[in-house]
């Protein structure tokens, strides 16, 4: 009878011990920045960069189909729909609020998280495995610094820039779904760029960050939490994606709730 | 009285009954532990460089509690001492020039090219210069063990630490991995402190290891 009351219980408890480690883990990474070696910040910012090729830039084609498809589809309907009703201006809202600062940065987000949030923690599981993090310590270079901090940049820098991205051509895909609807392409930036506003911008950036914070956190936490084992490293993949994709969700929720 | 670059003081093995490992690691001298798979002999190494944490027991690294120190001045303190890992530990996606290079770049303020310079001297010193800008998976195991050496041996360090050392080597290599570990021979003994651990060391090499440990039926026990 008490049996599936415990079970929820060692639940929650398992659930809040994670989530302990994992403060802890983002604290000690964003506290050794404090004391990386100088001659270090040079390695780091060579990996940081390789990162943001894997990460950002490979990720381009994949964002702009993703994007420009969403995008059209959304704003040929809209524009037929809010025609009927005479309020075609509204496609400039729809654009800003579900797009732009809505579906731009979780879309991204998402797929980055499955993009490269496997690739992280499979990487550093596999370097796990293979003795690579022994052998760093060894050597008295800290994986922390090694690892951790330029794929936590790395993600950061590539989110922002991504979700930046997918928002410009989300923009440029919505007026050609609107010219291909019989609107000019004056009228279209006009509706656009009057319901842009400050708020949209900065609300578009903090969600890069923090869900930069996520991507850059979760899979080398999940990577680097394996014993040694390699049958450890697809189920380090898979639950770092997994909590990535929750994580987002539950942030993305938070944003609306607590901003709008 | 300068103390001994590595002690081991009562360290908990599962290979020993009763007690603890006490051992001490003279200047200028090679000394060896080998014992069993089981024995935890291979855990000596990790103790050395507070890597991993004896159950009972202290380690000494050049007089000081490595153990005792923060994290900062751990690693700091590690850069001191030349580590060769089991198994290599050569980072996959560098070649094994950068491999090499790895600790001198994150560790050191020497420019790009005065490490330029040092890489080419440990390449042609470990006999690697063909093979400097392959990747581990593509290297032998023997280039693999050398590059993991050049690597141990970047800083020009007084004491070398080495796990297994001679896995999977033929005589001759191990020779060659012992001797440039050595680092050549002074006055009094060679030139760097060895400490290695195994499970076997080749019967040539014994009389260039000056103290050798044998762990077995629950003792360790001096043999040289």
């Amino acid at each position: 009878m008490t049996a599936p009351v415990a079970a929820l219980g060692q639940g929650v408890a398992r659930s809040i011990a994670w989530l302990g480690a994992l403060a802890r883990f983002f604290v000690l990474t964003l506290g050794s920045w404090r004391w990386l070696p100088r001659a270090g910040r040079r390695v780091a910012l060579r990996v940081l960069l390789r990162q943001v090729w894997f990460t950002a830039l490979q990720a381009v084609p994949l964002i702009i189909v993703l994007s420009s498809i969403l995008s059209f589809l959304v704003i040929s309907q809209a524009v037929r729909e809010l025609g009927r009703l005479g309020a075609t201006e509204l496609i400039g809202r729809l654009m800003v609020v579900a797009i732009v600062r809505e579906l731009g940065p979780l879309l991204t987000a998402l797929v980055v998280a499955g993009r490269s949030g496997t690739a992280i923690a499979a990487e550093l599981a596999t370097n796990k495995v293979m003795g690579e993090m022994n052998a760093l310590e060894g050597m008295g270079i800290d994986p922390l610094h090694y690892h951790v901090l330029p794929r936590f940049g790395a993600a950061l820098l590539s989110l922002l820039g991504l979700i930046i991205f997918f928002d410009l051509v989300a923009i440029f895909a919505g007026l050609l779904a609107a010219a291909a609807s019989g609107m000019t392409s004056a009228r279209y930036f006009d509706i656009v760029l009057a319901s842009l506003t400050f708020r949209d911008v900065w609300l578009t950036v903090v969600k890069g960050l923090v869900f930069g914070t996520i991507v850059g956190m979760i899979p080398s936490f999940q990577g680097l939490a394996i014993r040694g084992s390699p049958t450890e490293v697809p189920i380090a993949s898979s639950q770092a994606v997994v909590a990535s994709i929750v994580a987002i969700f539950i942030c993305s929720g938070l944003f609306v709730v607590l901003l709008s | 009285m300068t103390p001994a670059p590595l002690k081991f003081e009562n360290i908990s093995l599962p290979g020993i009954a009763v007690g603890g490992a006490t051992l001490e690691v003279p200047e200028h001298r090679a000394v060896l532990v080998v014992g069993p798979e089981a024995s935890g002999v291979d855990a000596l190494p990790g103790y050395a460089l507070a890597l991993h944490r004896p159950t009972t027991g202290r380690v000494f690294l050049f007089g000081q509690d490595v153990a005792k120190l923060p994290r900062r001045a751990t690693l700091a303190f590690r850069r001191q001492v030349g580590y060769l890992p089991a198994g290599d530990g050569l980072l996959h996606n560098l070649s094994l020039r950068d491999n090499i290079a790895l600790p001198l770049r994150f560790g050191s303020d020497m420019t790009e090219r005065e490490i330029d310079g040092r890489i080419r001297i440990m390449l042609a010193l470990l006999q690697l210069v063909d093979a400097a800008d392959l990747r581990p998976a593509s290297a032998t195991d023997e280039q693999r063990r050398r590059a993991a050496l050049a690597r141990a041996l970047a800083f020009d360090p007084d004491l070398v630490i080495m796990a297994d050392p001679f896995d999977g080597l033929t005589n001759r290599a191990a020779a060659e991995v012992l001797e440039l570990a050595r680092g050549g021979e002074i006055e009094a003994g060679s030139r760097r402190t060895v400490f290695m651990t195994g499970q076997y060391v080749p019967q040539q090499l014994e009389p260039r290891i000056e103290i050798r440990y044998r762990l077995a039926k629950g003792e360790l026990r001096r043999q040289g």
